[in-house]
């Protein structure tokens, strides 16, 4: 590539509100455990994935370390840094930004997981590791296009590392083990075949989209994009003012987020949503609180509400209630409201 | 792992049975593992984890691979046996039972260990690298998701498993070591079950579900927030009560040899065993040590009637049998775990009165929820309750979410699986797993043939590695010679493809015949769901047949179809055949590796002609078509009442295409699909080499 061409604007993407928001929740705490985005073809499910991107916060890496180990945590270091760290070595440390890294649906489970070193072998007759997608993905965004199309047995493995943010590999005659820490964002096309349960689950948060109705909005669309297409560059500079104050906002409410707290009577209000609406197991109340807590600290408050609650729960459980078989994922909107209804009327 | 702060064992809320189970394994490893089923989100693996860091401490020979044990001189590794003889002691060190992750990607070289490549190359001696069993003996082989392992991989961890050794022939090594180990699994049931041979390997299984209690749900969220933001404070908060269970552990490792159990209390063990029916006397035996676990960890020196009851149900659980075992050649496509987990608490007989009692309750909730029979309904009222008990499988009514349905309602499948198969395939899917020619699919292991250009590096590179001292080496350290050259197979699940053929005529709305039958075609077509199956929808009414839903994996649509299509007219039965047969045939023409199956549901009463001979005649003819056609196995489902005015006209069908038969009075749901499981496995049978494509 030559001059590369700068990234459509997170910005500049019109409407979808709902997507953007959930992205920036993640931005904002990675332990939010990603995003399931549902849509039709073309409702800029991918422009908003790679656009995040540019929004990411800078992190500080090990300049030569192959999973990004950061330099100063000594808990989320790979063996080899630690080794070093412990050593006494200073590591070399670079500031970037977090990146988001592509994987392909036709990647194949040695790409992924990482594999015996070729070249090393032959040529030295070592056995090293050869890093794969889930190792370059580590502090970052893995990204899936179509992740509904995925390979069941790449699904798998990606199930054991996106649940314990660890890549254990045994296999090529390779032993090894490092962090992979990742934010999971998945686009899919639910026309094309629904997603197993069990990965669906490990997405944190789920939205459904749709192509916009009003007219205006979808002129603004075209709008825009022939903007973008004439002139990249400009039009990124145009945005770029924008783009600058959600970074700010992003910073700020990474810095806050860890002050935000949860009353004790919004924790029942989570757990009793979580058991009225009948979920599986207890990530939706984890990660529902979190989200609330992220909504919080994303509006610059320390304290949750229960509006906070009402879209984290949309967020959170849309993809985690118990269907009935061929049932469209989705919400049951009329009992959630009513859940809040009541639990209203009962605190005043 | 440096980077793994595990979540404090002590911290996690309630689960108290999967804790319990684990620190039964923990004090006595004869107990043999634990299986831990449950749903989705539910802290089983959080609980595995953690369990590594209050394990007990044992003692090991200083830098042996094997872990081996220097007080029992009797079961020393080779190496060991000699420092022993030469030296007449062992270094020793003590160090925590290691908990040793078995990922599902893993592949057979790394699983049972191979030849050192470094040290062939560089040294050119042939030594044996250690692989997971190695690791795992004296502790616990943890295998995440063990559902989803590779079956090749299961068979070798049965293996190791039942002998206590692991025994390695490979790649220029021969080799020999011991491998015990706990066993310890978890699966979400949703994404398949378990061979059963495997399911008996393990001592104990837990079933594990959220919790309903508000007040736990919000400790869960409080304590999981606070251990994720300060993940050390955390731990040194929890640190004393890990301490207190770690020597709780000890101490019941210690006292464990001088408990004891009385005769009595023995006999109670195996008659626990024998009211569950169980097979072989595993289950008498794991009972007898958990108990005596427990009454060791509770503190006492002789173990309580209350001890067994305890256990009973961990040890029990998924060894339970309704009746004498079944034909071991049945085996496979009846998990008895899975039939009788859901009444262990009741003998069968309760059951049944259970169901009768939830009757009502389950034909008001009918009204609720839109059913997909509803539109049915409003003809036959009367008979809504009788067809309703029909298609609901024996299990409704105890408390497991999949188990309540409404008339016609689609259910849980129970599982049926294929056997591998040696025929190399292509396809996606994942009720039957296949060696496949394509380059897509898990490398499991490697061959000698060469074929694909498929390269399995690693194992070309070992097979190269013994030769290196002789061979001549320019520039590289390794030199490959063709002969060396390995690759990969790969093993991948390819579905089935199975076709319905749907009597739509009018005779079909008598009698709820329809709702009965879209209620077993809709299980079906979860299950085919799940499995990611090929599914097509032929239905034939009027003057013609219908590909309602042209073979494909978006099972979605064919439950919306499924669910509109209506009843009335004629029976163009001939027709409905041929359409179906000619669907089969350009899926097959498309892809010659699936399975197809054609399941025909009518009352046979052919009765609009296709090329002017007698309907009856035709379809008579087109159905020996079909029955010869080897490719194509079949099957029909009779809607007709039985009884004298009977034409039996679809059993006629049947015969001529060499389909199996039965009858709706037969409807249960879950029968329908045995039937479709035996004739799937039949299909593997008859399989092998020689089936598919000529």
């Amino acid at each position: 590539m030559g001059i590369e061409r700068p990234i459509y604007p997170f910005t500049a993407i019109v409407g979808q509100e709902k997507m953007k928001k959930a992205l920036l929740l993640n931005a904002v705490n990675p332990k939010l455990g990603g995003v399931l985005i549902r849509g039709e073809k073309g409702t800029a499910k991918s422009t908003a994935v790679r656009s995040l991107a540019q929004l990411l916060p800078e992190i500080e890496v090990v300049s030569d370390c192959p999973f990004s180990c950061p330099p100063d945590n000594k808990a989320d270091m790979c063996s080899i840094c630690l080794d070093r760290f412990e050593m006494g070595e200073k590591l070399p440390a670079v500031k970037r930004r977090a990146r988001v890294i592509d994987l392909p649906v036709s990647a194949t489970e040695d790409r992924v997981v990482g594999t015996l070193n070729l070249e090393e072998a032959i040529k030295k007759g070592e056995k090293k590791f050869e890093p794969g997608i889930l190792a370059e993905a580590n502090r970052g965004i893995l990204y899936v296009d179509e992740v509904n199309l995925l390979d069941d047995h790449i699904v798998d493995v990606l199930l054991d590392s996106a649940a314990m943010g660890v890549n254990t590999i045994e296999r090529e005659g390779v032993s090894y083990s490092h962090p992979a820490r990742f934010i999971l964002v998945g686009t899919m096309n639910p026309e094309e075949g629904e997603l197993r349960p069990q990965l669906l689950d490990r997405f944190g948060l789920c939205v459904n989209i749709e192509g916009i109705l009003e007219p205006e909005a979808r002129v603004e669309v075209i709008k825009r994009r022939v903007l973008y297409e004439d002139d990249p560059v400009s039009f990124a500079r145009a945005w770029e003012p924008k783009q600058q104050a959600l970074r700010d906002q992003i910073k700020k409410a990474k810095e806050i987020l860890d002050q935000v707290e949860v009353s004790e009577e919004l924790l029942f209000l989570i757990a009793r949503i979580a058991i009225e609406m009948n979920v599986d197991g207890h990530r939706a109340d984890i990660i529902m609180m979190k989200a609330a807590k992220t909504l919080a600290a994303l509006d610059g408050r320390s304290e949750v509400n229960s509006s906070d609650i009402q879209q984290a729960a949309d967020l959170s459980l849309q993809h985690r209630m118990r269907r009935k078989p061929f049932q469209k994922i989705g919400l049951e909107d009329e009992k959630l409201s009513q859940i809040f209804l009541s639990s209203k009327m009962e605190a005043n | 792992m440096p980077w793994e702060n595990l979540y404090p064992f002590t911290a996690i809320v309630g689960q108290e049975r999967m804790k319990l189970a684990l620190l039964l394994n923990a004090v006595c490893p004869q107990i043999g593992g634990v299986l831990i089923r449950g749903q989705k989100g539910t802290a089983k693996s959080t609980l595995v984890r953690s369990l590594s860091v209050i394990l007990p401490e044992i003692e090991v020979v200083e830098g042996c691979p094997f872990s081996c044990d220097p007080n029992d001189p009797a079961t020393l590794c080779e190496q060991c046996r000699n420092i022993l003889t030469k030296t007449g002691s062992l270094p020793v060190v003590r160090r925590r039972v290691q908990v040793v992750d078995l990922p599902i990607g893993a592949t057979e070289d790394r699983v049972v260990g191979t030849i050192d490549l470094e040290r062939a190359i560089k040294e050119g001696k042939k030594c044996f690298e250690p692989g997971l069993l190695a690791r795992a003996h004296r502790g616990i082989l943890y295998i995440d998701e063990v559902n989803l392992l590779n079956d090749h991989i299961v068979d070798i961890i049965l293996d190791a498993a039942a002998s206590g050794v692991n025994i390695v022939e490979r790649e220029g090594v021969s080799y020999c070591h011991p491998a015990r180990f706990i066993l310890i699994g978890t699966m979400n049931p949703e994404e398949g079950e378990l061979r059963p041979q495997l399911i008996d390997r393990f001592g104990m299984c837990v079933t594990v579900e959220g919790c309903i209690d508000p007040q736990k749900r919000v400790a869960i969220m409080s304590r999981r927030e606070e251990f994720d933001r300060h993940p050390a404070a955390f731990l040194q908060k929890w640190e004393e009560k890990q301490d207190k269970i770690r020597q709780n552990i000890q101490r019941a490792i210690k006292r464990l040899p001088s408990v004891s159990i009385s005769d009595e209390l023995l006999s109670l063990c195996s008659k626990k065993a024998m009211e569950a029916l169980v097979a072989g006397h595993r289950a008498d035996i794991i009972l007898q040590w958990a108990s005596l676990a427990l009454a060791s960890f509770g503190d006492r020196i002789a173990v309580q009637p209350e001890d067994i009851e305890t256990v009973a149900e961990l040890v029990l659980f998924h060894r339970k049998r309704q009746s004498p075992p079944p034909p071991p050649q049945q085996d496979k496509n009846q998990p008895h775990d899975h039939d009788h987990h859901h009444d262990h608490q009741q003998p069968p007989r309760q059951g049944e009165e259970n169901k009768s009692n939830q009757q009502p309750e389950n034909s008001s909730n009918n009204n609720h929820q839109g059913s997909s029979s509803e539109k049915e309904e409003g003809q036959e009222q009367e008979n809504t309750s009788a067809v309703g008990q029909e298609s609901k499988p024996a299990q409704a009514t105890l408390p497991f979410k999949e188990k309540v349905f409404q008339p016609g309602e689609p259910f849980k499948v129970r599982r049926f699986d294929l056997e591998r198969d040696r025929k190399l395939r292509k396809g996606s899917g994942r009720r039957s797993r296949t060696k496949i020619a394509t380059k897509a699919g898990r490398y499991v292991m490697s061959t000698m043939r060469r074929k694909n250009n498929d390269l399995a590096f690693d194992a070309t590179l070992r097979a190269a590695a013994p030769y290196q001292s002789r061979r001549k080496r320019e520039n590289v350290a390794i030199a490959i010679e063709s002969s060396d050259i390995r690759e990969k197979i790969r093993e991948k699940k390819i579905g089935n493809f199975i076709i319905f053929t749907i009597d739509a005529s009018g005779s079909m709305g008598a009698n709820k015949r329809m709702s009965a039958a879209k209620g077993a075609i809709l299980s079906l077509l979860m299950d085919a769901y799940q499995k990611r199956d090929k599914i097509g929808l032929v239905a034939f009414k009027g003057d013609k047949a219908e590909v309602i839903l042209p073979p494909t994996s978006s099972i979605e649509l064919g439950y919306k179809l499924m669910e509109d299509l209506p009843v009335g007219g004629k029976t163009p039965l001939t027709h409905g055949l041929l359409t179906a047969y000619q669907l089969i045939e350009s899926q097959l023409r498309k892809d010659p590796f699936i399975y197809p199956l054609l399941v025909l549901i009518t009352d046979g009463r052919s009765n609009v002609s296709l090329y002017g001979d007698k309907p009856m005649r035709e379809s008579l003819k087109v159905a020996e078509i079909i029955g010869n056609d080897d490719r194509v196995r079949t099957l029909v489902v009779d809607v007709e009442k039985k009884g004298p005015l009977a034409l039996g006209l679809s059993e006629k069908i049947a015969q001529q295409m060499g389909a199996k038969y039965f009858l709706l009075e037969d409807l249960r749901a879950n029968i329908l699909i045995e039937m479709v499981a035996s004739e799937m496995v039949e299909i593997e049978r008859n399989g092998g080499e020689g089936i598919i494509i000529s």
